[in-house]
């Protein structure tokens, strides 16, 4: 058999289990069958051991919530449906909140998919490119009547999360030392924003206002571009204390890198 | 391109050790890096690496390059080795004789190939463009295995020879590697220890395994075993002062068992390579 024949027959046994797969026990030294079935049966186990060590690691909430036993089912499920295609094991993971939403027996999970999709921002924010914060003083570079045109750069860890109502009260609960109680499900959504502050990733729950306008920065629009449209949606009286307070919020998260001014409505802060 | 300094003894730079590390600065010559964990955007392991670096040398030490995989090299793969070589400028860098998938695919473990002509062919070629691509020699390390297959055309130990001589890449001898192959499948490790070329072996690795009864497995979860050190006692005579760790990956014991290992190999190597030295003479 060529190497090429070899490497597909042995892969594809492993990646479904088939343990006992005639090609390659035939392919493989040892005299008896069973020796064979024993050697070649330590790459097919150890591959789905390993799996289940990536996702465990990653998801400990996930596991808490859904109990040894579906974590499991979850595992088994994932691993047969998503080979790992990336060279970093780090990464074998990132499909499983998508993969959820698009299995049947997972999707009507909704509160197991919003702790998925919350600790996977986790994850991806530990180890994110780097951005240093910008202290809340740079603002005062700025006079006042110049804020409207100001537009920001966020830390690249920054990600926004909708997630089912609860989801970040929830994980809170999974993860704390003591057994708290867990919240009650909830209809509708809630968002949430991810990042790393200093070494540690980190998470909040955001109001529908801050959530309409950090999402807005993040696409470059300017401060008082976001003013006119956070006033639109919500309450045009207080819109803009409570964008101010949003902006000091921003800063005091280490979420801003820079800013700078925009040319109109839209525009990148420099770096 | 220029020789490989000699380092002495180092450790696997693993996590669970960092704060102990930064803390005692203990006498560990250098450090080994499991290189992908490192490969990544940013966040803490690449500034703790940095801070590691600026007081040991490093040696890279990856686990996906699948130098034995028929698919093509993945070039995204060894531009982002190259990156973090050139900002970490390790003393070395090496990954295993084995592949770890196809077809794209990627199942995180060191799998085994026939030792075959077609296969030393198609190392070697692999081996040749990745030391021209990072301008450096790497390091090849033997694998333990729990298969071998009936095709093979040669032992494992011509193939390393054989491989290292075409390619003129540098070994990574893993004296555990060895003994637990030849636990399971039936050849003589000093054998294997006696043949490999004493020119190419840059660095040795011990570790513990698991014993399974009628196989072992390569865990690094335990302390090294005296049929292991036994066999390292006849690789250090063979391959003289060449650098050497101890690897631990699982089952963490207090940092200070890692030194008492390492301790050990000073304390055993100075006799070993004299003896050894004074009978070439």
């Amino acid at each position: 058999m060529r190497l090429a024949e070899l490497q597909a027959a042995f892969q594809s046994a492993v990646l479904s289990g088939a343990g006992k797969d005639p090609t390659v026990l035939a392919s493989l030294a040892k005299p008896t069958a069973r020796e064979r079935a024993t050697g070649f049966g330590v790459y097919v186990k150890a591959y789905r051991l390993r799996a289940a060590d990536y996702l465990e690691e990653d998801f400990p909430a996930l596991k808490s919530l859904l109990g040894d036993k579906r974590f499991d089912e979850l595992v088994v499920d994932y691993v047969a449906a998503n080979p790992s295609r990336s060279r970093n094991a780090r990464y074998f993971s990132a499909r499983l909140p998508d993969f959820m939403q698009g299995f049947e027996k997972w999707r009507g999970e909704a509160q197991a998919q919003g702790v998925a999709q919350l600790e996977r921002a986790l994850t991806d924010a530990f180890d994110a490119a780097e951005g240093e914060a910008c202290a809340l003083e740079a603002l005062a570079a700025y006079a006042p009547q110049d804020w409207p045109r100001l537009v920001f750069a966020f830390h690249p860890s920054l990600r926004l999360l909708c997630v089912p109502a609860g989801t970040v009260e929830l994980y809170e609960a999974l993860s704390s030392e003591g057994a708290a109680p867990r919240p009650k499900p909830r209809d509708g959504e809630e968002a949430a924003a991810v990042w790393r502050s200093g070494f540690d990733p980190a998470y909040r729950a955001l109001g529908t206002d801050e959530f309409l306008a950090l999402n807005e920065a993040l696409a470059g629009k300017s401060f008082g571009a976001i003013c006119q449209l956070v006033a639109f949606q919500e309450d045009e009286a207080s819109a803009p204390e409570r964008l101010a307070q949003f902006l000091v919020n921003w800063f005091s998260d280490g979420l801003v890198v820079a800013l700078g001014e925009g040319d109109g409505e839209e525009g990148r802060a420099a770096p | 391109m220029e020789p490989l300094p000699h380092l002495g003894y180092g450790l696997g730079l693993r996590p669970a050790y960092y704060e102990e590390i930064l803390s005692t600065h203990p006498p560990v010559d250098w450090f080994e890096i499991i290189s992908e964990n490192y490969m990544i955007p940013g966040g803490r392991p690449l500034a703790m690496l940095e801070r590691f670096r600026a007081d040991y040398p490093i040696v890279m030490h990856g686990v996906s390059m699948s130098i034995a995989s028929v698919d093509p090299l993945d070039m995204d793969y060894l531009s982002a080795l190259k990156r973090l070589v050139d900002r970490i400028e390790p003393a070395w860098v090496s990954d295993h004789l084995a592949w770890t998938g196809v077809h794209g695919v990627n199942l995180h473990d060191l799998l085994p190939i026939p030792l075959t002509r077609e296969a030393l062919d198609h190392v070697v070629d692999r081996i040749s463009r990745v030391q021209d691509y990072l301008g450096r020699r790497i390091l090849i390390e033997n694998a333990s295995t729990y298969v071998s297959f009936a095709q093979s055309e040669m032992t494992e130990w011509e193939f390393l020879g054989e491989m290292a001589r075409r390619a003129d890449c540098l070994l990574l001898l893993d004296v555990n590697n060895v003994f637990v192959s030849s636990f399971n499948h039936g050849f003589s490790a000093e054998d294997y220890i006696d043949a490999v070329p004493v020119e190419h072996v840059t660095q040795l690795h011990m570790a513990g395994h698991t014993d399974k009864g009628s196989y072992r497995i390569d865990t690094h979860d335990q302390p090294v075993c005296e049929p292991v050190w036994k066999l390292y006692e006849r690789a250090r005579k063979r391959f003289g002062r060449v650098a050497a760790m101890i690897e631990r990956d699982d089952n963490f014991p207090p940092f200070s068992e890692l030194l008492a290992e390492l301790q050990r190999m000073r304390d055993i190597d100075p006799a070993i390579c004299d003896a050894a030295e004074q009978n070439a003479a």
